[in-house]
């Protein structure tokens, strides 16, 4: 316990160095190719950050959040088109507008959904995410259907091209792992907490269960759709069935689970392992059938090996080997990704 | 499901690429072997056509290399998944410029993912030929460096079959027609130019419907056309639902004087193993067929058959438009004299090309421009060949179409 | 108005397919409680399998059950004891991301083997069909139509008529009661399973006479089919058959009437407009869950 304060100050230089390195990667490694997997890198950490506050936080598991991201990358393109604005910074202004506007259609569908519990919640998330998949094909008029909406392209150079999106990307991750801490240690995430152990016992007790799942629906919808906003932009054209893809909503799910449900730095950890040895091995390998079933095969291995993520099982053997030491022994050092994950309580 | 004509831009692309060097990054000295990259859908939902293109692509590079090389230069293709997804499209571009430093690039096999290949490889000053992109959208977002390998921007390809169908006797013709089509960048405008110029000319729309590419039960739409008794079916299919009609119309016993897909009857045996000797009469647009011949094509399948067997009506469209790609690289690189890209990309804004699928030659924003046109091709006795305009038949169109079997 | 009829014929007809396919997942949801999103991936795998028999016998693709569906029950067995029964803790949430890792392997290995080339069954008999009124009903449809009713009648004579079927439905009804009257419910799960595979390998050879199919088509099925099992109430096989009616009547109906670009919307506006009045579907028992 008396090493609490040194534990602090370890875990808050970690941050800081962290963020640091993150900041640098452009200057670190200008090329585009690193560059670009930054952006994705960076983009699923945010997109594995903000599907946390949800499903790792109230254990209600959306299958559906791709709807969302692609529902963002919509509202800004369709904004940009209408503002007839250029291709340049401005465009990045306009994400929190997509994100308020994918706020309120978060709104809408959690009223809706979180009716239901566990596995029909599930099931009618993904239901919602077709929904939207549908409506961006087929009102034509709006969304330009079949054929994709263009975004307008800045006119910066190749080897430079990729640094404002991966700042962005990183602008958004930042906000959303702030949230997330914030929300962690608050009453409200309490409540969130209390919620995923046993929903009716909070209910009893006080906690306003609706009000507080329908919060946590929306911060996590909203992140996901100014995340999907700025992609749009970055890949300058979209498509409905690219960007309301079931591939990303189950890509954070899957990150999140890796690093650890729940924890602050599990997804980040998961979306980090992922991201770049997944564009890496299609790459190189993609182009052999046996790139899917190597995959499937790595996913399995990690969950039926880790089914509680790396991060609460990584801290469970720190505990054990600490605990097995002898009270006499030194704080074991800090993990180098600062978190405070949530003990797993009962299953 | 979306199989673009992006063979024929792939190859083209990839030979443009092995030729020019890159715009920036890449110098190649003379005789030394260069790479060509290209990105294919190898699985996801547009892995259909990739194997058929990567033969046509083979084929070529080893042609070629027997040759002596584009310009000197041996070739070695590389190609990378992008499993269908934008995010690795925009990947396998970016590594293959500046990780793989390839000299030539070529486009993906589908033309959803071309449009933001496209914006990355522009970027870098690379020539972007390309098989699969053919609709209005790609043209006109300011690229100079595209070039659609391909007998005619994806909207005329039905303007032969609307000729045809004007040109037959006042007595002969449909006295109206059906149309349904995917919502799609590659069906729907074709079928929509078709359907108004034949309204311009006075003939009867009796149905026409739009449905969701991500379709999976064509059934119900099948039988709306079926029921509506037209003797002209002008239908904006991909390979899944071209069979799919077919069979609903089989099955109700609708048997219309006329038929033709955008795609499908064009994919070989794809489309016959299934259908048997129902593909009869049906017509498809198409700017090659095994017998057709122009530049080089009896060659091209007689070698093509030897390396990977099969028999003739087998080849797909795909790996004819794959080494036609290659055919205008090669040219385009002899014409400039050089592989770079910046040279390359001067050099195809003018000029014709002989190809197997015919003369090739593009406009500013890279549409094929000439008119040489997209022929329709009609199955007959379990062939496919071209039958219109007469210039190019190998026989006379059956019409009115024999009933099913 | 004939047109609405033909519809709705052709409704029913393919909704016994789903139906079919339906009854699997929701089985193995009630016994097990796990949402096993490769369901759609598996039916891939038995129409792949009967094509494979089909290609190389030459015989008739309904006859291919004869093995696809004991080779698919014993492959269920298997997927069952490796990869879900180590799940103990999340188990509901962890058996997605597993039952999707096998999708993703079967459609890897699928591609592998037979390429992503679109195939489809076909019996010599596929065209063949004869006339109601002004319009045809397709032989295979009405026979893979009569597999399906016949199949599922199997699965309810098991269940309400044999002490098998009474401890599958103990262990829906109660997993932990089940156990403490003895039940072996981890055999029974494991069996449910395999039970569940082998509705997917008929349902695979249906599916493959009746559509063009390749690797990649389990997308579109598996979403299908969670709609119908939540509709229909998760668990209640009834309740997945009447869904399954439901949403295929409907979204055909919807294609001739209105137009096949909101077809499938119906199936989801169907869900969401049910679910507004019965949380827990048509026949699903309201049960407080937690993950």
């Amino acid at each position: 316990m008396k090493n609490l304060p040194r534990l602090r100050l370890i875990q808050g230089a970690g941050v800081v160095a962290v963020f640091a390195v993150a900041l640098a990667v452009p200057a670190l490694a200008p090329d585009p190719a690193t560059t670009n997997i930054a952006v994705f890198t960076m983009m699923y950490i945010g997109l594995a950050t903000a599907w946390n506050i949800m499903g790792g936080y109230t254990g209600y598991i959306s299958l559906g959040h791709a709807g969302f991201f692609g529902f963002g990358a919509y509202a800004l393109g369709l904004l940009l088109t209408h503002l007839k604005i250029a291709g340049g910074y401005e465009p990045f202004l306009l994400v929190p507008v997509a994100g308020l506007l994918t706020a309120v259609l978060a709104l809408g569908i959690g009223w809706f959904a979180l009716r239901t519990r566990a596995a029909t919640f599930v099931i009618v998330t993904i239901a919602f995410m077709f929904m939207l998949q549908l409506l961006a094909e087929n009102l034509v008029g709006l969304t330009g259907g079949g054929a994709g909406l263009s975004f307008p392209s800045p006119t910066w150079s190749g080897d430079f091209f990729n640094t404002p999106y991966y700042y962005a990307m990183f602008l958004l991750a930042a906000v959303g792992l702030g949230a997330s801490w914030l929300i962690r240690n608050s009453k409200f995430g309490l409540g969130l907490l209390a919620i995923r152990d046993d929903e009716d016992k909070a209910l009893a007790v006080g906690v306003p269960t609706g009000a507080f799942k329908l919060t946590a629906f929306v911060i996590s919808a909203t992140l996901v759709g100014m995340i999907g906003g700025v992609y749009g932009y970055y890949v300058t054209y979209i498509y409905p069935q690219f960007v309301v893809d079931p591939l990303i909503g189950i890509s954070m799910v899957l990150m999140v689970f890796l690093g650890g449900l729940g924890t602050l730095s599990g997804p980040v950890l998961g979306a980090l392992i992922l991201e770049p040895s997944q564009l890496w091995l299609a790459y190189n390998y993609g182009a052999s059938k046996l790139y899917l079933v190597f995959y499937a095969a790595v996913f399995l291995i990690v969950i039926l090996l880790l089914p509680r993520g790396i991060i609460p099982s990584a801290l469970e053997l720190l505990e054990r080997w600490r605990t097995r030491s002898g009270p006499a022994a030194p704080a074991p050092a800090a993990p180098s990704t600062p978190s405070t994950p949530v003990k797993a309580v009962t299953p | 499901m979306r199989r673009p004509i992006t063979a024929a831009m792939a190859g083209l692309g990839l030979a443009l690429v092995a030729c020019g060097g890159s715009g920036g990054t890449a110098t190649t000295s003379p005789g030394t072997p260069i790479t060509i990259g290209v990105s294919v859908s190898l699985s996801g939902d547009f892995s259909g056509d990739g194997k058929a293109l990567e033969q046509g692509y083979d084929l070529w590079a080893e042609d070629i290399n027997r040759n002596g090389g584009l310009l000197g230069h041996q070739v070695t293709m590389k190609y990378v998944d992008d499993a269908s997804s934008t995010q690795q499209v925009v990947t396998n571009y970016q590594n293959l410029i500046t990780v793989d430093k390839v000299a030539l690039v070529f486009g993906p096999f589908s033309s959803l993912l071309t449009i933001p290949a496209s914006t990355v490889v522009a970027r870098y000053g690379y020539a972007f030929p390309e098989p699969a992109g053919g609709g209005p959208s790609v043209f006109n977002r300011g690229l100079t460096n595209l070039f659609f390998v391909q007998p005619a921007a994806v909207e005329d390809n039905l303007v032969s079959y609307t000729q045809f169908l004007l040109g037959l006797p006042a007595d002969q013709r449909p006295a109206s027609v059906a149309y349904a089509t995917q919502d799609d960048p590659f069906t729907q405008p074709q079928v929509d130019k078709a359907k108004s110029l034949l309204e311009a000319a006075g003939m009867k729309t009796a149905y026409y419907k739009v449905y969701p590419a991500e379709t999976t039960d064509f059934t119900p739409i099948a039988l709306q056309v079926a029921s509506s008794n037209a003797d002209a079916v002008i239908l904006g299919t991909q390979l899944p639902d071209a069979l799919a009609f077919v069979q609903t119309f089989i099955q109700q016993h609708y048997n219309p004087k006329t038929i033709i897909e955008t795609t499908g009857p064009d994919q070989g045996s794809q489309f016959s193993g299934p259908l048997g000797a129902n593909t009869e009469g049906i017509m498809v647009p198409a700017g090659w067929t095994a017998n057709a011949t122009a530049y080089g094509n009896d060659t091209f399948v007689r070698e093509f058959i030897a390396k990977y067997g099969g028999a003739a009506a087998d080849i797909s469209g795909d790996s004819a438009e794959a080494y036609s790609v290659g055919q205008v690289v090669d040219q385009a690189a002899t014409k400039a004299g050089s592989i770079d890209n910046a040279k390359l990309i001067a050099a195809m804004h003018s000029g014709t090309y002989e190809t197997i699928q015919g003369p090739m030659s593009f406009d500013s924003t890279g549409k094929p421009q000439g008119g040489v046109g997209v022929y329709i091709e009609q199955w007959q006795g379990g062939q496919a060949m071209f039958v219109y305009p007469a210039s190019v038949a190998a026989a006379k169109p059956e019409y009115p179409k024999n009933n099913w079997q | 108005m004939t047109l609405v009829l033909e519809a709705a014929v052709l409704g029913i007809l393919t909704g016994g397919v789903y139906a079919l396919m339906a009854s699997g997942l929701t089985l193995i949801f009630g016994v097990m409680r796990i949402i096993n999103v490769g369901h759609g991936a598996l039916v891939v795998l038995g129409a792949y399998l009967s094509f494979a028999i089909w290609r190389a016998l030459n015989i008739d693709p309904f006859l291919t059950l004869v093995i696809t569906m004991p080779v698919m029950f014993g492959i269920g067995l298997v997927l069952e004891v490796v990869f879900i029964r180590p799940l103990k803790t999340d188990r509901e949430a962890l058996s997605v991301l597993v039952t999707y890792a096998i999708a993703l392997g079967i459609e890897g290995l699928l591609g592998f083997f037979f390429t992503s080339n679109y195939v489809q069954l076909r019996a010599w008999y596929a065209n063949a069909s004869f006339p109601i009124g002004s319009f045809h009903v397709t032989y295979v449809y009405v026979y893979g139509f009569v597999l399906c009713l016949a199949i599922l009648a199997a699965i309810f004579v098991m269940l309400y008529r044999t002490t098998f079927g009474a401890s599958i439905r103990a262990t829906m009804l109660n997993r932990t009661a089940a156990q403490l009257i003895g039940i072996d419910v981890d055999r029974v799960s494991a069996i449910a399973f395999g039970i569940g595979m082998a509705t997917a390998a008929a349902g695979g050879v249906v599916f493959g006479i009746t559509n063009a199919f390749n690797p990649g088509s389990h997308y579109d099925l598996i979403s299908r089919l969670l709609t119908i099992i939540v509709l229909g109430g998760l668990g209640s096989l009834r309740g997945a058959i009447i869904a399954a009616l439901v949403m295929l009547v409907s979204e055909d109906i919807t294609s001739v009437l209105i137009s096949p670009v909101w077809a499938s919307f119906v199936f989801f506006v169907i869900l969401v407009l049910v679910l507004l009045v019965r949380p827990q579907g048509l026949y699903g028992v309201r049960v407080r869950d937690r993950l």
